[in-house]
């Protein structure tokens, strides 16, 4: 049988390739990056380092407000699919049809975001119509203006998106807890409640807040969906692919892709640190309890 | 439901299906208060589910649990008069040894000076003290169980479920943790029922023990009528190490049944039940109750021989098994105490007399 390792170099290999890999993928961001910080812009042959592009982007009112209401709507996101993928990833647990679950939750990760986007549109623009129409019929101006483009409808078309990611990352963390623990609380008194959040929320707290993370990530990438959602304001995303359609690559629209993969790899990042941290603690703990037991 | 104030537990009529799988089917029994009452039987039979549907963990789908002569079945487990011990994996990983033990006292609102005095006592109580800053993981296996113990006890509950509590602990430290167990037991005077398929564990602990398999309540008893004058063949079979034969009532007089076991007539003290004549019937005998001897060597009056040959014999540390093989084919084993070895006198295809006393056998109907 081939052994693995047998030569320290073999290793060595794997991790120059890989690094590699990374590096490739992450090349054009890091250029894009370089050049936002040119005083002289794309294509110059002289660099002069600066931060005025990104004092120009901060400066500029309109994408202020994008990055703004980004924000908002990756909070709302936020605070709309933490809870459903979390009680999604409680209900797996339970179901003995997990496959179809599963399958069921990954669904709109199948679906491509112009398709899904365009759909959406269509079913919000009927359904306002809908209401429209239930509010005439009733003559009562209750259901006047319910999904119409706006906030409230790019925020479903965000949680339909991000809701499959949050799932995963939740389900992840959760495969490690024991139903036996949320038993043992009941046992000792607690509600269904209680055992949830004093006995396993605490184990699952770094897949909710990786979710969160990962949510804010998503909603500051997301274009498409955005775009045909959201009615009357703009995000950083849109504004910033509005940019490159209408006038091409500025320096200020290296600075705003800056500013959007710097956040995504400092998020990224330090989810991965706090979790490699953790992955090695949590090691620990499993090989002290996986140590022979001895009579005490 | 049963009118006595000494009732801790009382099922009526309890089962469980999951889908077209039934798990329990309609048992009923009931558990004086103070006892150690063991559920005993192999695994998948039914006595988890049991214990489940007790503290609440599941709903029936049939039948009535009464604890304390108050009807709970409706109650979810924070809201009855138990806790429980688990089989493991149970304590909060993310608090400490203090914590865990404490968690409920919180629930409850205990005072805080009263929660560290109870926990210390309990701890002491279990053999842990000074273990309180320490994580579940910084603990073996049965420190844990300890401690699982502890976190149950101190709420002070009269009724305390076990499911399998001894099962991830090695054979040394669950013989110790047996005793401990009924020494906790007796010094708290609460109704313990546990869980188990050791029956070796069973007999050390219970005052009471059920055989559940199959989701019936096989048969019930004191752990010395359970294991000595089994009712039931499965029980025989269970329990201790049996010989079990076959055959059809013959006659039945003086307060004993002739069976036709094929190559002899055999005589078995009569049940309570009336036995028909020609009916199909085994008996049951216990492996250390036969005897082997040479053939034409008198036992007694009061004993059953049969021929058999010899086999071999296997020796067990404390026990010797001596195989013979009976002229139908059947194999019966005759153990005896490593010290009193008087098997070895017989070699292997050698033709010898296997006998039992008359009385110590048991009739099980089919």
């Amino acid at each position: 049988m081939y052994d693995d390792f047998a030569s320290p170099w073999n290793i060595r290999l794997k991790w120059v390739y890989l690094l590699a890999v990374v590096f490739a993928l992450l090349m054009p961001v890091f250029y894009t990056i370089g050049i936002s910080f040119n005083q002289h812009g794309f294509g110059a042959r002289i660099y002069e380092f600066t931060f005025d592009w990104y004092r120009v982007v901060l400066g500029d009112t309109l994408l202020v407000v994008s990055l703004k209401w980004t924000l908002y709507l990756a909070v709302a996101t936020i605070a709309a699919t933490i809870p459903m993928a979390l009680l999604s990833a409680k209900f797996y647990k339970r179901t003995r049809r997990k496959v179809a679950f599963v399958a069921l939750m990954l669904s709109p990760l199948f679906v491509p975001a112009d398709i899904m986007g365009s759909s959406l549109l269509v079913f919000f623009k009927n359904l306002a119509k809908g209401f429209a129409w239930l509010g005439g019929a009733l003559d009562v101006g209750w259901f006047d203006g319910w999904f119409d483009l706006g906030f409230l409808t790019a925020v479903i078309g965000q949680v339909i998106y991000t809701h499959p990611y949050a799932f995963i990352v939740i389900l992840i963390t959760m495969s490690r807890y024991r139903v036996q623990q949320t038993e043992a609380a009941r046992a000792c008194g607690a509600t269904a409640w209680q055992a949830f959040w004093h006995v396993e929320f605490p184990q699952i707290r770094v897949g909710v807040f990786s979710s969160c993370a990962f949510v804010t990530i998503l909603s500051f990438n997301e274009a498409v969906r955005t775009a045909l959602l959201k009615g009357g304001f703009d995000t950083f995303s849109n504004m910033l692919v509005a940019q490159m359609l209408n006038i091409g690559m500025s320096g200020e629209s290296y600075a705003m892709a800056g500013i959007m993969s710097i956040v995504s790899m400092l998020v990224i990042g330090s989810v991965i640190v706090y979790t490699l941290v953790r992955a090695e603690r949590l090691e620990r703990r499993a090989r002290a309890m996986a140590e022979p037991v001895m009579s005490s | 439901m049963t009118e006595s104030a000494d009732i801790a537990v009382e099922v009526v009529g309890l089962g469980k299906n999951y889908g077209a799988v039934t798990a329990l089917k309609s048992v009923s029994f009931s558990i004086e208060s103070g006892k150690y009452y063991a559920l005993l039987g192999p695994s998948g039979g039914g006595k988890t589910t049991l214990l489940r549907l007790i503290g609440g963990f599941l709903r029936p789908s049939a039948g009535r649990v009464y604890l304390h002569g108050a009807e709970v079945s409706h109650l979810p487990p924070n809201r009855r008069p138990t806790s429980m011990v688990f089989q493991n994996y149970a304590l909060f990983p993310h608090m400490t040894v203090e914590r865990n033990v404490a968690y409920g006292l919180k629930l409850l609102r205990v005072p805080a000076g009263d929660i560290r005095d109870r926990v210390d006592r309990m701890l002491a109580m279990v053999g842990l003290e000074g273990y309180n800053r320490r994580m579940p993981h910084e603990l073996s296996g049965g420190q844990q169980q300890r401690v699982q113990l502890a976190r149950s006890l101190v709420l002070e509950r009269d009724i305390l479920l076990l499911d399998e509590p001894l099962a991830s602990l090695d054979a040394r430290l669950r013989k110790d943790m047996c005793l401990e167990l009924k020494r906790i037991q007796e010094k708290v005077g609460i109704t313990f029922i546990h869980v188990t398929h050791n029956q070796e564990e069973a007999l050390t602990v219970a005052d009471r023990i059920a055989i559940i398999a199959d989701g019936e309540l096989v048969e019930e008893g004191t752990a010395r009528d359970v294991y000595e004058t089994p009712d039931k063949r499965f029980t025989a079979e269970f329990i201790g190490d049996n010989n079990v034969l076959e055959g059809a009532v013959a006659a039945v007089f003086d307060g004993r049944v002739a069976l036709d076991i094929g190559f002899a007539k055999v005589e078995v003290p009569a049940p309570p039940a009336p036995v028909p004549t020609g009916a199909r019937a085994a008996f049951s005998i216990r492996s250390e109750l036969l005897r082997i001897a040479g053939r034409g060597e008198d036992m007694g009056a009061s004993w059953q021989v049969v021929p058999a040959e010899y086999v071999e014999d296997v020796y067990l540390g404390l026990t010797v098994s001596h195989l013979v093989r009976l002229p139908d084919g059947t194999e019966a084993v005759a153990r005896q105490m490593s010290g009193e070895s008087d098997g070895n006198r017989f070699e292997a295809g050698q033709e010898v007399a296997v006998g039992w006393p008359t009385d110590r056998a048991r009739l099980h109907l089919a």
